[in-house]
């Protein structure tokens, strides 16, 4: 490099937040005398305005050609101090960030060593920065169609929202009716609302709406491709009914001689395998479950009950699953949660005594189309007079999922209203905390109370039988007693958990996963909705447990996040890419299958590899696998990072 | 114990370090996490007849109440079943916990070994240091030498009858290198004396 190099270092206090710890002027000071640095100074707050002008005009004034921040994580603040230096007409890579915040002063005691390890921080940063070279941003276009993968209430609303902005999406969802489990409850807190007739207008909306595309029974195998150009691959599976025929008239399912547990009714009811899976499904389309037909299974083909009495000749047992192509710019998951089944803690005594049940399996039994008809019983046909609601089973335990579930307080409080309703029987809740967070909630609380429901602060520990009866073991932990409650009926407010194949999913859209093995978003405060792939977002409860009011908004606020990059009509591309140099290519192919992302490809011709920079997301795997050094990934050469971990180690 | 009326609990009666106290011993780490849930007082076979349910034992250990705690009979009365440890939801091992408040009472003085739960603990441990395991001639001749004999004198027609059943043995049967087992019960006191 011919030219001068000319640095300029600044420190940043962020308030007290690094100043507490490391002597942010010393460090300054300190860097000053580094090789090449012409000025460096420290300043209250970097990200600041006026932070940002002092920069500004120490490039113009000193005619500074590289810059070097020690404040915070590159996350947040990185495109802001690049912003600062092209606006100053310094090629943004020209610059670089020495984090001193999370790596240094909130992980050190000792303010001393704190101050020495950001002047190592400084120094390394310092040295790397002469070898960056300028790199520039490219843009591609968007594709500004949009695929939402569930079909819950948060992919109904992202669905509706962006049909309404006159894109085109797809709503792919794996059951055979869209709805998802809001279609299962009776009625939602605070406001008692019938969940059913808030939720069915939506679904008819999605069905008669131009833009949107109903995929049911069907599941997304494949994404290729990057944020605003993304090739989805989807399985529709084989649902042996020709939609375009089917009536939805109900015949076959009458006649249909195989029974299984309903899915939807919580196993409380059977249903056919020939199936619509509840009376307001969209599709109103039945579905053959080939794994409990008949025709498929025992009678090898014989059975042809629902063939013959089909009018308009809609069952096709010949279908196959098929594949399809679906080519959008952003992707919006809501593929929601699963519930975690109690039957693994034998002392709440679900699965060894008939009556007690889930609360999910509580809303169909006070739902007037549950199984019931809206009759709550216990099994034997008995009103219960005593009813005890269990929360946080398998919630906030370490044995099971040490988090919070969220709406089990209101559905529970939801649920001792709906059974005094119904039976007038004593209710007891069993407690931990009761967390009314919402808007409302407390209102609602408070009504609950004066509806003369017991409330027990301890969990039920147990679930026992004693003369005959039911009862619930605990402690009344306000009273400071031990109490063993009879009942006649439990309900097990169970936890939220992620779906059983969430780790397979998040694998196909390249999402992250928290510990609770919810999916991640990529940051818990101000990017809710986004994850670490762009142009992949989140809605609803896969990315934790919410109640409807905030999967709604979620869906919604996806919505938005698709349609603002499907609207802008182009995205940046990283120019942090792999790049190739093919003097040094040895042609091994070595990095071909290690790509994650399929970005390599082998010139036959040259007989060297060769990377798609549009396809390519720096993420380095073949630049560390490359045995002849002839990969590299810009901006993080091997010189800059070796020459970086060099300094950061000298003494 | 009173619960009809509140009761100003006297700060100077308080041992802010308890808590810290317990926690140091093993098994106790955790008592800080405690959401008084009262799982462990629903699960416990023994809680309906305690002075304190264990769940309220745990908040008094963290308030400071050393000198109840010692001097309850609850931590007397944990029968070590060890359901409390196997459902806490936040992974405390209140067995654990109670052993710890047991030696605390013992070793500072709430409870003498004249009384039955103490000396029973004490004479289960000198035959099991003697001989390497069980022997329940011995541990209950040493239990009645302990505390007051005459109290076992009811007791001898029951253990001739377990005798006859071939239930309990006359003599012991150590294991084999019982000065090893010894020396590794000395050395488990050695590290114990803090």
């Amino acid at each position: 490099m011919l030219e001068e190099i000319r640095i300029g270092v600044y420190v940043c206090h962020c308030g007290s937040n690094i100043a507490d710890k490391v002597d942010c002027p010393a460090v300054a000071a300190y860097a000053s005398q580094l090789p090449h640095v012409v000025v460096a100074r420290d300043y209250q707050y970097m990200c600041s305005d006026p932070g940002q002008e002092l920069i500004r005009q120490d490039i113009k004034e000193l005619k500074l050609n590289r810059v070097v921040v020690a404040s915070c994580s590159p996350r947040m603040h990185e495109p802001t101090f690049r912003k600062v230096c092209e606006s100053a007409g310094l090629n943004g890579y020209l610059y670089e960030m020495a984090n001193i915040r999370e790596h240094c002063s909130w992980v050190t005691e000792d303010p001393q060593q704190a101050t020495e390890k950001a002047k190592a921080l400084v120094r390394a940063a310092v040295a790397r920065v002469v070898h960056h070279e300028p790199l520039f941003e490219r843009w591609a276009p968007v594709n500004p169609n949009i695929l939402v993968v569930g079909g819950g209430i948060a992919g109904i609303e992202a669905a509706l929202k962006v049909a309404a902005a006159g894109n085109k999406v797809w709503l792919v969802e794996k059951s055979p009716s869209i709805g998802g489990n809001m279609a299962r409850l009776d009625k939602t807190f605070p406001t008692l609302d019938c969940s059913a007739c808030i939720l069915t207008p939506k679904m008819v909306s999605v069905a008669q709406d131009e833009n949107i595309t109903l995929l049911t029974y069907a599941e997304v195998e494949q994404v290729e491709g990057y944020v605003g150009n993304f090739r989805v691959t989807i399985r529709k599976k084989a649902r042996s009914v020709d939609l375009n025929k089917c009536t939805g008239c109900g015949r076959c399912q009458e006649k249909c001689p195989v029974e299984v547990p309903s899915e939807f009714e919580a196993g409380l009811a059977m249903r056919k395998a020939i199936y619509t899976p509840f009376p307001q499904a969209v599709p109103n389309k039945p579905a053959i479950d080939r794994e409990h037909c008949r025709h498929f299974t025992r009678t090898k083909g014989k059975c042809r009950v629902c063939f013959n009495v089909c009018q308009v000749g809609a069952i096709d047992y010949d279908q196959e699953d098929e594949l399809v192509t679906y080519e959008c710019g952003a992707i919006i998951v809501a593929t929601g949660y699963g519930l975690f089944d109690p039957s693994v803690g034998p002392q709440w005594g679900y699965g060894r005594y008939d009556d007690v049940i889930t609360a999910i399996q509580f809303e169909r039994l006070v739902n007037a189309s549950g199984p019931t008809k809206g009759k709550v019983v216990c099994k034997d046909g008995r009103v219960p007079e005593r009813i005890a609601i269990l929360h946080c089973i398998g919630s906030r335990d370490e044995n099971y999922h040490p988090y919070c579930s969220r709406i089990c307080c209101m559905a529970s409080l939801k649920l001792a209203h709906l059974a005094r309703e119904k039976t007038g029987a004593e209710v007891y809740n069993f407690y931990i905390d009761l967390r009314a967070f919402g808007k409302g909630y407390e209102e609602f609380y408070n009504r609950i109370l004066e509806e003369g429901v017991n409330f027990i602060r301890g969990k039920g520990a147990e679930v026992t039988q004693k003369d005959g009866r039911l009862v619930v073991r605990g402690e009344d932990t306000l009273l400071g007693r031990y109490r063993e409650v009879p009942v006649d009926l439990v309900i097990l407010n169970t936890a939220l958990e992620p779906q059983p194949d969430a780790t397979k999913v998040a694998q196909i859209f390249g999402i992250q996963r928290s510990a609770d093995g919810f999916f991640l978003e990529s940051h818990p405060k101000l990017e809710p909705l986004k994850t670490a792939t762009d142009g992949v977002f989140i809605a609803g409860c896969c990315q934790g447990p919410k109640d409807i009011p905030d999967s709604v908004a979620q869906g919604a606020g996806a919505a938005a996040e698709a349609l603002s990059l499907a609207t802008a009509g182009k995205v940046k591309i990283s120019p942090v890419v792999a790049s190739i140099d093919p003097d040094l290519c040895s042609g091994c192919r070595m990095c071909l299958p290690l790509c994650p992302y399929g970005a390599i490809s082998f010139n036959e011709e040259k007989k060297v590899a060769e990377v798609n920079e549009t396809l390519c997301k720096g993420c380095g795997t073949c630049a560390a696998s490359c045995g002849s050094g002839a990969l590299n990934v810009r901006h993080f050469t091997r010189n800059q990072i070796l020459t970086q971990i060099e300094e950061v180690l000298a003494v | 114990m009173s619960t009809s009326t509140l009761e100003l609990l006297p700060e100077e009666g308080l041992e802010p370090g308890f808590a810290a106290q317990v926690a140091s011993y093993p098994g106790g780490e955790k008592i800080r996490r405690c959401i008084q849930c009262g799982t462990c007082s629903g699960s416990c076979q023994m809680s309906a007849d305690m002075d304190y349910t264990p769940r309220r034992i745990l908040a008094m250990v963290r308030a400071g109440m050393k000198k109840e705690v010692l001097s309850s009979q609850a931590i007397w009365y944990c029968a070590a079943c060890y359901y409390c440890t196997a459902r806490c939801p936040m992974g405390i091992k209140l067995t654990e916990v109670m052993f710890a408040l047991k030696s605390l009472a013992l070793k500072e003085g709430y409870v003498s070994l004249k009384q039955h739960s103490p000396a029973f603990y004490k004479s289960f441990y000198e035959v099991v240091e003697r001989y390497g395991r069980m022997h329940e001639a011995s541990l209950i001749i040493g239990l009645a030498l302990k505390t007051n004999p005459l109290d076992f004198v009811g007791l001898a027609p029951f253990g001739l009858n377990m005798f006859r059943k071939g239930k309990i043995e006359i003599l012991p049967h150590g294991v084999k290198n019982r000065q090893e087992i010894k020396a590794l019960v000395q050395q488990v006191q050695r590290l114990e004396v803090r």
